[in-house]
């Protein structure tokens, strides 16, 4: 790429408007909008930084694209807000203060990531634990693994969200339902796509494998395990996402911790700042970890 | 020919059926035949003869309705590591590296080796197939050609007495196919065991394939499957290319096989006129 290609892009034009839009004086005032100032010129190095480094020009255009949508936002949150007054400002706060308040809250902030993670981590592994064994040894019979896809797509079919009123009767502390749900909402689909990947296993690798006389156990983690992992990251995935849709949704009910409680009880305060805060910042941990889990998968699965 | 002491594979009677859909089918009838210590055979008939499936019962994957199947004077039953298979397709793991799908297949029958050991000979084999310098390799990333060399190397390096392979060119295109069937023999050739050649089973439809590689050659005829002819190939092996051998008598020799198949189609669809 040429220096024209990697610096001379619309997007740091998007951010020399963003920056006039917040310079010119308006209908209101943000005491915070340093604090807007201060994120996009971050955000601006940033996107520097990329173009200096990057080595794709495609990868480099995708990035500066994305930014630019966010400078676009931005203006028009803060044309919306500040400089006209069209938008109320209790609900719809200046973005610098809503920068300010995520600043401010920071450390209630990670705590409320870590209980919300904490519980993921602990139902996630503990169905993967024993959704992917179980259905390795269930599907390897062609038989059983019939019978039980059949009855996966009955339980696959309950939300798991109708399972908390039991949970709560059912288990000592809330702590506890909250990881079942996670657990049933993650397990089933990593279970039904590893039986769906075991049973699609190409004949012919089957048969390679069983010419080299393979014990039972090789025989379900290094050959089924493996064959089936394209399909068992289809589960997981989906599993991933509809733990985080119950969690936060269970965190509402009746947690007293996690960012969806964060969300409820500052929104029950009619603290609409705090509650974009949490909106936000549950979207980038969800962004964060579908990340890592990609990375994971294209590790597993780079001989595809 | 040589004794029956000799006889590394013997196959008596064999029938093999098959059920699809709720009917039954017989894939081979009443098949005899003996492999000799050290001999390549090949067995060749047109698609759906049975071939494939009659090296599935000596693979030990498929078995055996009634008839004996002998290895080594003892009955087969299953798969076993005395034997080395070469597939056509998906020999190789998709998701082991060249190195790894070899080392694997060595790990099976040494089990006095280490890892280190095993990957170092699995280089090795690498090396005599031509595919040094690709052991990091995933199948996916080489090509038909060079997959199946590592699919040689697999079964060379488990070094079994028997080598199976099942149309093992067939996917190939005539270049990487020449070269193969080349680099099979000079293996088969160089590749010793207790001072004997491997015995070698070798599935084909490609007659030109079939008496290249062949000490002899079993032609097969379907509806059912069974052995119509076995024939012994009278060339030596350094004369059966086309530029080093005699053509009157290779094309006699060819038309004698081909006359099997004719023969045999013509009495599958009963004498009756066909249009083709």
């Amino acid at each position: 790429m040429t220096a024209k290609e990697r610096y001379l892009r619309p997007v740091h034009l998007l951010f020399v408007v963003l920056l006039v839009i917040v310079a010119v004086p308006g209908k209101n005032t943000d005491e915070y909008a340093l604090w807007l100032v201060g994120t996009a010129a971050v955000i601006e190095a940033v996107t520097l930084a990329a173009s200096a480094l990057f080595k794709k020009k495609q990868s480099l255009q995708l990035f500066t694209d994305i930014v630019g949508f966010l400078y676009v936002f931005l203006s028009l949150w803060t044309l919306a807000t500040v400089k006209t007054g069209l938008l109320k400002r209790t609900l719809f706060p200046p973005f610098g203060t809503i920068i300010h308040q995520f600043y401010e809250d920071r450390a209630k902030i990670i705590v409320n990531i870590g209980a919300s993670l904490s519980i993921i981590a602990q139902g996630f592994f503990l169905a993967l634990i024993v959704a992917i064994p179980l259905g390795l040894v269930i599907a390897s019979n062609a038989r059983a693994g019939n019978a039980a896809s059949y009855i996966t797509k009955f339980f696959s079919s309950i939300p798991p969200i109708v399972y908390i009123p039991y949970g709560i009767a059912l288990l000592p502390t809330l702590h506890s339902c909250s990881v079942m749900v996670v657990f049933l909402a993650s397990f089933w689909p990593v279970f039904a796509a590893t039986m769906s990947g075991v049973m699609g296993v190409d004949k012919k690798i089957l048969d390679s494998a069983r010419v080299l006389s393979l014990s039972r156990l090789s025989m379900l983690f290094e050959i089924y395990l493996p064959a089936a992992l394209p399909q068992i990251f289809l589960g997981v995935n989906q599993g991933l996402s509809v733990s985080f849709i119950l969690l936060t949704s269970a965190e509402m009910i009746g947690a007293q911790d996690g960012m969806g409680y964060y969300v409820k009880n500052y929104s029950d305060f009619g603290d609409y700042t705090r509650t974009i805060v949490g909106l936000l910042v549950i979207g980038f941990v969800v962004i964060a970890v579908t990340f890592a889990v990609g990375k994971v998968q294209k590790a597993l699965l780079k001989w595809k | 020919m040589k004794g029956d002491d000799d006889m590394k594979i013997e196959i008596k009677d064999l029938t093999v059926d098959y059920t699809e859909k709720n009917s039954r089918f017989t894939a081979l009838e009443n098949v005899s035949f003996g492999v000799n210590e050290g001999e390549f055979v090949s067995i060749v008939g047109s698609s759906g003869c049975g071939k494939s499936t009659l090296l599935s019962v000596l693979e030990g994957i498929y078995k055996a309705a009634s008839g004996t199947v002998n290895i080594d004077g003892k009955p087969v039953s299953g798969t076993g590591t005395n034997r080395g298979v070469v597939f056509q397709h998906y020999s190789l793991f998709p998701w082991m590296t060249t190195r790894a799908n070899i080392a694997f297949g060595i790990r099976q029958v040494r089990h006095d080796l280490s890892r280190r050991q095993r990957l170092e000979l699995a280089d090795e084999y690498l090396k005599k197939v031509g595919l040094e310098g690709y052991g990091n390799k995933y199948p996916s990333q080489l090509s038909g050609g060079m997959q199946q060399r590592a699919a040689i190397a697999r079964a060379l390096a488990m070094d079994t007495d028997i080598l199976l392979m099942d149309e093992p060119f067939s996917a190939l295109d005539p270049k990487n196919r020449k070269d193969l069937q080349d680099l099979l023999l000079k293996l088969w050739e160089g590749e010793e065991k207790n001072g004997r050649k491997k015995t070698v089973v070798f599935v084909t439809h490609d007659i030109d394939e079939a008496i290249l590689l062949s000490d002899r050659i079993v032609v097969m005829s379907h509806h059912p499957g069974t052995v119509a002819e076995v024939l012994s190939v009278p060339f030596d092996r350094d004369h059966r290319r086309t530029d080093s051998r005699d053509e009157r008598s290779y094309r006699s020799f060819r038309d004698k096989i081909m006359n099997v198949f004719w023969a045999q189609v013509y009495n599958g669809i009963g004498g009756q006129e066909v249009v083709i």
